[in-house]
Protein backbone atom coordinates (compact mmCIF):
# COMPACT_ATOMS: atom_id res chain seq x y z
CA UNK A 1 0.00 0.00 0.00
CA UNK A 2 2.16 3.18 -1.12
CA UNK A 3 1.19 6.36 -2.97
CA UNK A 4 2.70 7.29 -6.14
CA UNK A 5 3.66 11.34 -6.12
CA UNK A 6 5.79 12.79 -9.21
CA UNK A 7 5.76 16.57 -9.36
CA UNK A 8 4.99 17.87 -12.73
CA UNK A 9 7.11 20.29 -14.85
CA UNK A 10 7.55 21.92 -17.71
CA UNK A 11 7.72 18.31 -19.64
CA UNK A 12 6.41 16.30 -17.53
CA UNK A 13 2.91 15.66 -16.10
CA UNK A 14 2.12 15.82 -12.43
CA UNK A 15 1.16 12.52 -11.60
CA UNK A 16 -0.62 11.15 -8.32
CA UNK A 17 -1.59 7.77 -7.69
CA UNK A 18 -3.75 7.39 -4.50
CA UNK A 19 -4.07 3.59 -3.20
CA UNK A 20 -6.46 3.96 -0.40
CA UNK A 21 -9.27 5.39 -3.48
CA UNK A 22 -8.00 3.59 -6.28
CA UNK A 23 -7.15 6.65 -8.88
CA UNK A 24 -4.26 7.52 -10.67
CA UNK A 25 -4.34 11.42 -11.75
CA UNK A 26 -1.90 12.28 -14.34
CA UNK A 27 -2.31 16.05 -16.04
CA UNK A 28 0.01 18.36 -18.03
CA UNK A 29 2.32 18.04 -21.27
CA UNK A 30 4.32 15.16 -20.96
CA UNK A 31 7.74 15.07 -23.56
CA UNK A 32 10.22 14.16 -20.94
CA UNK A 33 13.89 13.47 -21.69
CA UNK A 34 13.84 10.21 -20.37
CA UNK A 35 10.08 8.97 -20.38
CA UNK A 36 11.20 4.55 -19.93
CA UNK A 37 12.45 6.28 -15.80
CA UNK A 38 9.50 8.40 -15.74
CA UNK A 39 6.53 5.79 -16.84
CA UNK A 40 8.10 2.84 -15.39
CA UNK A 41 7.27 3.91 -12.04
CA UNK A 42 3.66 4.63 -13.31
CA UNK A 43 3.28 1.04 -14.97
CA UNK A 44 5.02 -0.13 -11.97
CA UNK A 45 2.51 0.73 -9.82
CA UNK A 46 -0.43 0.09 -11.42
CA UNK A 47 1.00 -3.43 -12.16
CA UNK A 48 1.25 -3.60 -8.33
CA UNK A 49 -1.99 -2.28 -7.32
CA UNK A 50 -3.85 -4.21 -9.94
CA UNK A 51 -1.79 -7.60 -8.23
CA UNK A 52 -2.38 -6.34 -5.22
CA UNK A 53 -6.25 -5.31 -4.44
CA UNK A 54 -9.21 -6.32 -5.88
CA UNK A 55 -10.08 -2.25 -5.69
CA UNK A 56 -11.77 -0.33 -8.96
CA UNK A 57 -8.46 1.43 -9.97
CA UNK A 58 -9.96 4.59 -12.04
CA UNK A 59 -7.46 6.62 -14.37
CA UNK A 60 -8.39 10.94 -14.27
CA UNK A 61 -6.46 12.02 -16.86
CA UNK A 62 -5.90 15.58 -18.23
CA UNK A 63 -3.25 15.04 -20.57
CA UNK A 64 -2.05 17.85 -23.59
CA UNK A 65 1.09 17.36 -25.80
CA UNK A 66 2.34 13.56 -25.41
CA UNK A 67 5.20 12.74 -27.69
CA UNK A 68 6.22 9.65 -28.80
CA UNK A 69 7.07 7.67 -26.18
CA UNK A 70 5.05 8.82 -23.83
CA UNK A 71 1.72 7.67 -26.27
CA UNK A 72 3.19 4.57 -26.07
CA UNK A 73 3.54 4.55 -22.32
CA UNK A 74 0.17 5.40 -22.37
CA UNK A 75 -0.76 2.45 -24.57
CA UNK A 76 1.02 0.06 -22.38
CA UNK A 77 -0.88 1.64 -19.24
CA UNK A 78 -4.16 0.85 -20.95
CA UNK A 79 -2.88 -2.71 -21.74
CA UNK A 80 -2.32 -3.62 -18.75
CA UNK A 81 -6.06 -2.26 -17.91
CA UNK A 82 -7.45 -4.17 -20.79
CA UNK A 83 -5.68 -7.32 -19.22
CA UNK A 84 -6.97 -6.47 -15.65
CA UNK A 85 -10.18 -6.31 -17.34
CA UNK A 86 -10.52 -9.06 -18.94
CA UNK A 87 -9.79 -11.02 -16.05
CA UNK A 88 -12.76 -9.28 -13.99
CA UNK A 89 -11.02 -6.10 -12.36
CA UNK A 90 -12.76 -3.28 -12.78
CA UNK A 91 -11.23 -0.53 -14.16
CA UNK A 92 -11.98 3.16 -16.01
CA UNK A 93 -10.47 5.61 -17.65
CA UNK A 94 -11.76 9.35 -17.96
CA UNK A 95 -10.13 11.47 -20.37
CA UNK A 96 -10.45 15.04 -19.77
CA UNK A 97 -10.28 17.99 -22.64
CA UNK A 98 -11.00 21.53 -22.62
CA UNK A 99 -13.84 21.74 -25.13
CA UNK A 100 -11.73 24.66 -27.48
CA UNK A 101 -9.48 22.09 -27.98
CA UNK A 102 -11.42 19.15 -29.71
CA UNK A 103 -7.97 17.77 -31.23
CA UNK A 104 -7.48 16.32 -27.71
CA UNK A 105 -10.41 14.40 -28.05
CA UNK A 106 -9.84 13.25 -31.86
CA UNK A 107 -6.91 11.74 -29.83
CA UNK A 108 -8.45 10.25 -26.98
CA UNK A 109 -10.66 8.29 -29.13
CA UNK A 110 -7.60 6.90 -31.25
CA UNK A 111 -6.83 5.64 -28.05
CA UNK A 112 -9.91 4.36 -27.40
CA UNK A 113 -9.64 2.05 -29.92
CA UNK A 114 -8.80 -1.88 -28.95
CA UNK A 115 -9.97 -1.15 -25.11
CA UNK A 116 -13.15 -2.52 -23.83
CA UNK A 117 -13.04 -1.60 -21.22
CA UNK A 118 -15.13 1.84 -19.68
CA UNK A 119 -13.00 5.01 -21.08
CA UNK A 120 -14.74 8.39 -21.15
CA UNK A 121 -13.99 11.41 -23.13
CA UNK A 122 -15.02 14.38 -20.93
CA UNK A 123 -15.23 17.66 -22.34
CA UNK A 124 -14.65 20.49 -19.48
CA UNK A 125 -14.55 24.49 -20.06
CA UNK B 1 0.65 -52.48 -45.95
CA UNK B 2 -2.17 -55.29 -46.52
CA UNK B 3 0.97 -57.22 -47.71
CA UNK B 4 3.22 -56.42 -44.77
CA UNK B 5 0.37 -57.23 -42.42
CA UNK B 6 0.05 -60.86 -44.27
CA UNK B 7 3.62 -61.23 -44.13
CA UNK B 8 3.99 -60.66 -40.52
CA UNK B 9 1.49 -62.87 -39.52
CA UNK B 10 2.72 -65.59 -42.22
CA UNK B 11 6.41 -65.16 -40.59
CA UNK B 12 4.32 -65.74 -37.20
CA UNK B 13 2.75 -68.51 -37.73
CA UNK B 14 5.66 -70.35 -39.53
CA UNK B 15 8.04 -69.62 -36.42
CA UNK B 16 5.26 -71.12 -34.25
CA UNK B 17 5.19 -74.67 -35.59
CA UNK B 18 6.14 -77.50 -34.19
CA UNK B 19 7.68 -78.76 -36.95
CA UNK B 20 10.17 -76.41 -38.13
CA UNK B 21 12.14 -76.12 -34.36
CA UNK B 22 15.26 -76.75 -34.29
CA UNK B 23 15.99 -76.31 -38.02
CA UNK B 24 19.26 -73.87 -38.26
CA UNK B 25 16.96 -71.37 -41.04
CA UNK B 26 13.93 -71.02 -38.22
CA UNK B 27 16.69 -70.13 -35.25
CA UNK B 28 17.90 -67.81 -37.89
CA UNK B 29 14.34 -66.66 -39.16
CA UNK B 30 13.76 -66.10 -35.37
CA UNK B 31 16.32 -63.73 -34.80
CA UNK B 32 15.91 -61.58 -37.88
CA UNK B 33 12.53 -61.17 -37.04
CA UNK B 34 13.06 -60.37 -33.14
CA UNK B 35 14.91 -57.70 -35.02
CA UNK B 36 12.69 -56.45 -37.41
CA UNK B 37 10.09 -56.11 -34.50
CA UNK B 38 12.62 -53.54 -32.34
CA UNK B 39 13.62 -51.48 -35.70
CA UNK B 40 9.87 -51.37 -36.30
CA UNK B 41 9.30 -49.83 -32.23
CA UNK B 42 12.29 -47.63 -32.95
CA UNK B 43 10.87 -45.97 -36.06
CA UNK B 44 7.49 -45.64 -34.39
CA UNK B 45 9.50 -43.66 -31.17
CA UNK B 46 11.56 -41.62 -33.38
CA UNK B 47 8.47 -40.47 -35.67
CA UNK B 48 6.07 -39.71 -32.69
CA UNK B 49 8.58 -37.53 -31.03
CA UNK B 50 9.71 -35.83 -34.06
CA UNK B 51 6.16 -34.91 -34.60
CA UNK B 52 6.15 -33.43 -31.68
CA UNK B 53 9.05 -31.83 -31.85
CA UNK B 54 7.60 -30.42 -34.83
CA UNK B 55 4.16 -29.91 -33.33
CA UNK B 56 6.02 -27.60 -30.98
CA UNK B 57 7.73 -25.49 -33.40
CA UNK B 58 4.57 -25.03 -35.45
CA UNK B 59 2.57 -23.64 -31.69
CA UNK B 60 5.81 -21.45 -31.59
CA UNK B 61 5.78 -20.12 -35.06
CA UNK B 62 1.87 -19.28 -34.78
CA UNK B 63 2.74 -17.51 -31.67
CA UNK B 64 5.67 -15.81 -32.88
CA UNK B 65 3.39 -14.67 -35.70
CA UNK B 66 -0.03 -13.90 -33.22
CA UNK B 67 2.58 -11.60 -31.31
CA UNK B 68 4.57 -9.79 -34.15
CA UNK B 69 1.03 -9.24 -35.82
CA UNK B 70 -0.10 -7.20 -32.38
CA UNK B 71 2.94 -5.29 -31.87
CA UNK B 72 2.35 -4.51 -36.01
CA UNK B 73 -0.57 -3.07 -34.87
CA UNK B 74 0.47 -1.70 -31.93
CA UNK B 75 3.12 0.00 -33.82
CA UNK B 76 0.91 1.56 -36.17
CA UNK B 77 -1.43 2.89 -33.58
CA UNK B 78 1.79 4.43 -32.16
CA UNK B 79 2.51 6.05 -35.36
CA UNK B 80 -0.70 7.02 -35.83
CA UNK B 81 -1.61 8.65 -32.99
CA UNK B 82 2.15 9.89 -32.91
CA UNK B 83 1.76 11.87 -36.22
CA UNK B 84 -1.97 13.33 -35.22
CA UNK B 85 -0.07 14.92 -31.94
CA UNK B 86 2.49 16.03 -34.33
CA UNK B 87 0.15 17.79 -37.03
CA UNK B 88 -1.86 19.32 -33.26
CA UNK B 89 1.99 21.21 -32.06
CA UNK B 90 2.05 22.20 -35.96
CA UNK B 91 -1.28 23.70 -36.11
CA UNK B 92 -0.13 25.20 -32.46
CA UNK B 93 2.66 26.85 -33.16
CA UNK B 94 1.57 28.33 -36.41
CA UNK B 95 -1.91 29.88 -34.36
CA UNK B 96 1.42 31.02 -31.90
CA UNK B 97 3.35 32.65 -34.92
CA UNK B 98 0.64 34.53 -36.04
CA UNK B 99 -0.53 35.95 -32.71
CA UNK B 100 3.33 36.69 -31.81
CA UNK B 101 3.21 38.69 -35.22
CA UNK B 102 -0.17 40.94 -34.78
CA UNK B 103 -0.83 43.92 -32.21
CA UNK B 104 -3.70 42.94 -29.85
CA UNK B 105 -5.86 46.08 -30.24
CA UNK B 106 -5.76 46.67 -33.73
CA UNK B 107 -5.46 43.49 -35.42
CA UNK B 108 -2.68 44.62 -37.02
CA UNK B 109 0.93 43.28 -37.57
CA UNK B 110 3.07 44.44 -34.74
CA UNK B 111 6.52 46.25 -34.82
CA UNK B 112 7.79 42.57 -34.53
CA UNK B 113 6.40 41.76 -37.77
CA UNK B 114 7.05 45.20 -39.39
CA UNK B 115 11.04 44.79 -38.58
CA UNK B 116 10.88 41.47 -40.15
CA UNK B 117 9.02 43.14 -43.48
CA UNK B 118 11.63 45.74 -43.41
CA UNK B 119 14.57 43.30 -43.70
CA UNK B 120 12.93 41.52 -46.50
CA UNK B 121 12.34 44.49 -47.98
CA UNK B 122 15.75 45.69 -48.01
CA UNK B 123 17.11 42.33 -49.21
CA UNK B 124 14.72 42.35 -51.43
CA UNK B 125 15.68 45.36 -53.29
CA UNK B 126 19.54 45.02 -53.06
CA UNK B 127 18.77 41.97 -55.42
CA UNK B 128 16.64 43.20 -57.67
CA UNK B 129 17.66 47.56 -57.73
CA UNK B 130 13.91 48.67 -57.11
CA UNK B 131 13.30 50.74 -54.17
CA UNK B 132 10.39 50.53 -51.50
CA UNK B 133 9.23 53.33 -49.39
CA UNK B 134 8.64 53.79 -45.79
CA UNK B 135 5.37 56.05 -43.82
CA UNK B 136 5.43 56.37 -40.69
CA UNK B 137 1.68 57.83 -39.64
CA UNK B 138 0.93 59.34 -36.53
CA UNK B 139 -2.46 60.75 -35.53
CA UNK B 140 -2.72 64.19 -34.39
CA UNK B 141 -3.39 64.95 -30.84
CA UNK B 142 -4.43 61.52 -30.29
CA UNK B 143 -3.68 62.06 -26.54
CA UNK B 144 -6.55 65.03 -26.43
CA UNK B 145 -8.63 62.77 -27.45
CA UNK B 146 -7.77 60.18 -25.17
CA UNK B 147 -8.10 63.21 -21.99
CA UNK B 148 -11.41 64.38 -23.46
CA UNK B 149 -13.10 61.76 -24.70
CA UNK B 150 -11.79 58.66 -22.66
CA UNK B 151 -9.50 55.46 -23.65
CA UNK B 152 -12.31 53.90 -25.14
CA UNK B 153 -13.00 56.52 -27.84
CA UNK B 154 -9.15 56.61 -28.58
CA UNK B 155 -9.37 52.91 -28.76
CA UNK B 156 -11.99 52.94 -31.94
CA UNK B 157 -10.08 56.16 -33.19
CA UNK B 158 -6.79 53.49 -33.20
CA UNK B 159 -9.21 50.49 -35.07
CA UNK B 160 -11.14 53.26 -37.18
CA UNK B 161 -7.57 54.04 -38.37
CA UNK B 162 -6.14 50.61 -39.05
CA UNK B 163 -9.43 49.59 -40.93
CA UNK B 164 -8.67 52.91 -43.30
CA UNK B 165 -5.10 51.81 -43.63
CA UNK B 166 -5.94 48.21 -44.71
CA UNK B 167 -7.72 48.57 -46.71
CA UNK B 168 -6.09 51.49 -48.80
CA UNK B 169 -2.89 49.01 -49.00
CA UNK B 170 -1.69 47.34 -52.28
CA UNK B 171 -1.28 43.50 -52.73
CA UNK B 172 2.30 43.51 -51.62
CA UNK B 173 2.11 46.13 -49.03
CA UNK B 174 2.20 45.96 -45.22
CA UNK B 175 0.99 48.08 -42.69
CA UNK B 176 1.49 47.97 -38.75
CA UNK B 177 1.27 49.55 -35.85
CA UNK B 178 4.44 50.91 -34.76
CA UNK B 179 3.42 51.39 -31.01
CA UNK B 180 1.10 54.11 -29.46
CA UNK B 181 -1.21 56.06 -31.93
CA UNK B 182 1.97 55.90 -34.22
CA UNK B 183 1.61 53.26 -37.71
CA UNK B 184 4.24 51.97 -40.17
CA UNK B 185 3.50 51.38 -43.60
CA UNK B 186 5.97 49.49 -46.01
CA UNK B 187 5.49 50.12 -49.51
CA UNK B 188 7.30 48.03 -51.80
CA UNK B 189 7.99 49.01 -55.89
CA UNK B 190 7.13 52.49 -54.43
CA UNK B 191 8.85 55.37 -55.50
CA UNK B 192 8.35 58.27 -53.56
CA UNK B 193 5.26 60.17 -55.87
CA UNK B 194 3.88 56.43 -55.40
CA UNK B 195 4.58 56.56 -51.66
CA UNK B 196 2.89 59.94 -51.45
CA UNK B 197 0.01 59.63 -53.24
CA UNK B 198 -1.23 56.68 -51.82
CA UNK B 199 -0.57 58.37 -48.27
CA UNK B 200 -2.51 61.38 -49.34
CA UNK B 201 -5.12 59.37 -50.07
CA UNK B 202 -5.12 58.02 -46.57
CA UNK B 203 -5.07 61.20 -45.03
CA UNK B 204 -7.98 62.26 -47.19
CA UNK B 205 -9.96 59.63 -45.80
CA UNK B 206 -8.90 59.54 -42.36
CA UNK B 207 -10.24 63.48 -42.58
CA UNK B 208 -13.65 62.67 -43.65
CA UNK B 209 -14.40 59.21 -42.01
CA UNK B 210 -17.33 59.47 -40.37
CA UNK B 211 -16.01 58.83 -36.72
CA UNK B 212 -18.68 57.72 -33.70
CA UNK B 213 -21.33 59.85 -32.45
CA UNK B 214 -19.37 60.98 -29.43
CA UNK B 215 -16.65 62.11 -31.14
CA UNK B 216 -17.07 65.71 -32.62
CA UNK B 217 -13.61 66.53 -33.39
CA UNK B 218 -12.13 65.78 -37.08
CA UNK B 219 -9.17 63.56 -36.50
CA UNK B 220 -6.55 63.98 -38.80
CA UNK B 221 -2.61 62.78 -39.46
CA UNK B 222 1.18 63.22 -40.09
CA UNK B 223 3.09 61.40 -42.22
CA UNK B 224 6.38 61.23 -43.24
CA UNK B 225 7.74 59.47 -46.17
CA UNK B 226 11.37 58.28 -46.97
CA UNK B 227 12.60 55.96 -49.93
CA UNK B 228 15.29 53.32 -49.23
CA UNK B 229 19.08 54.21 -50.36
CA UNK B 230 20.64 51.81 -51.76
CA UNK B 231 23.00 50.29 -49.27
CA UNK B 232 21.69 51.92 -46.72
CA UNK B 233 20.26 50.04 -43.61
CA UNK B 234 16.70 49.91 -42.92
CA UNK B 235 16.40 51.30 -39.71
CA UNK B 236 18.39 54.36 -41.53
CA UNK B 237 15.24 54.75 -44.05
CA UNK B 238 13.09 54.45 -40.59
CA UNK B 239 14.80 57.10 -39.12
CA UNK B 240 14.55 58.98 -41.99
CA UNK B 241 10.50 59.31 -41.90
CA UNK B 242 10.36 59.95 -38.62
CA UNK B 243 12.45 62.91 -39.04
CA UNK B 244 10.03 63.63 -42.13
CA UNK B 245 7.22 63.07 -39.63
CA UNK B 246 8.60 65.45 -37.02
CA UNK B 247 9.21 68.17 -39.64
CA UNK B 248 5.08 67.45 -40.98
CA UNK B 249 3.95 67.83 -37.22
CA UNK B 250 6.06 70.99 -37.10
CA UNK B 251 4.28 72.64 -40.17
CA UNK B 252 1.12 72.27 -38.26
CA UNK B 253 0.17 68.78 -38.41
CA UNK B 254 -2.52 67.39 -40.64
CA UNK B 255 0.26 67.13 -44.09
CA UNK B 256 2.89 64.73 -45.53
CA UNK B 257 6.06 65.06 -45.47
CA UNK B 258 8.81 63.35 -47.71
CA UNK B 259 12.09 62.49 -46.93
CA UNK B 260 15.04 64.27 -49.31
CA UNK B 261 16.59 61.59 -51.44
Amino acid sequence: MSNLTIPGSQSTPAINGDWETGVLTMSGDSYPENSFDLFNQVIDWVERFLAQTQKPLTLELHLLYLNTSSVRAVMDVFDLLEEAHQAGHEVAVNWHYDRRNERVAELAEEFLEDCSFPFSIIPHD
Amino acid sequence: MKRDADLCQRIERLLAMPEYQGHPLHEALGQLWQAYVDQSARLERVTHISDRYQALAKERENDLDERFRKQLRKLEKLARISDHYQRMMQDLNAALSDASKRDVLTGLPNRRHLLQKLKEESERSARSGRPFSVAMLDIDHFKQINDTLGHAAGDRVLAGVSRILESSLRENDLCGRWGGEEFMLVLPDASPDAAQALVDRVCQRIRSHAWAPDNPRTVSASVGVSTHRPGEHYSETVERADAALLEAKRRGRDCVVISPD
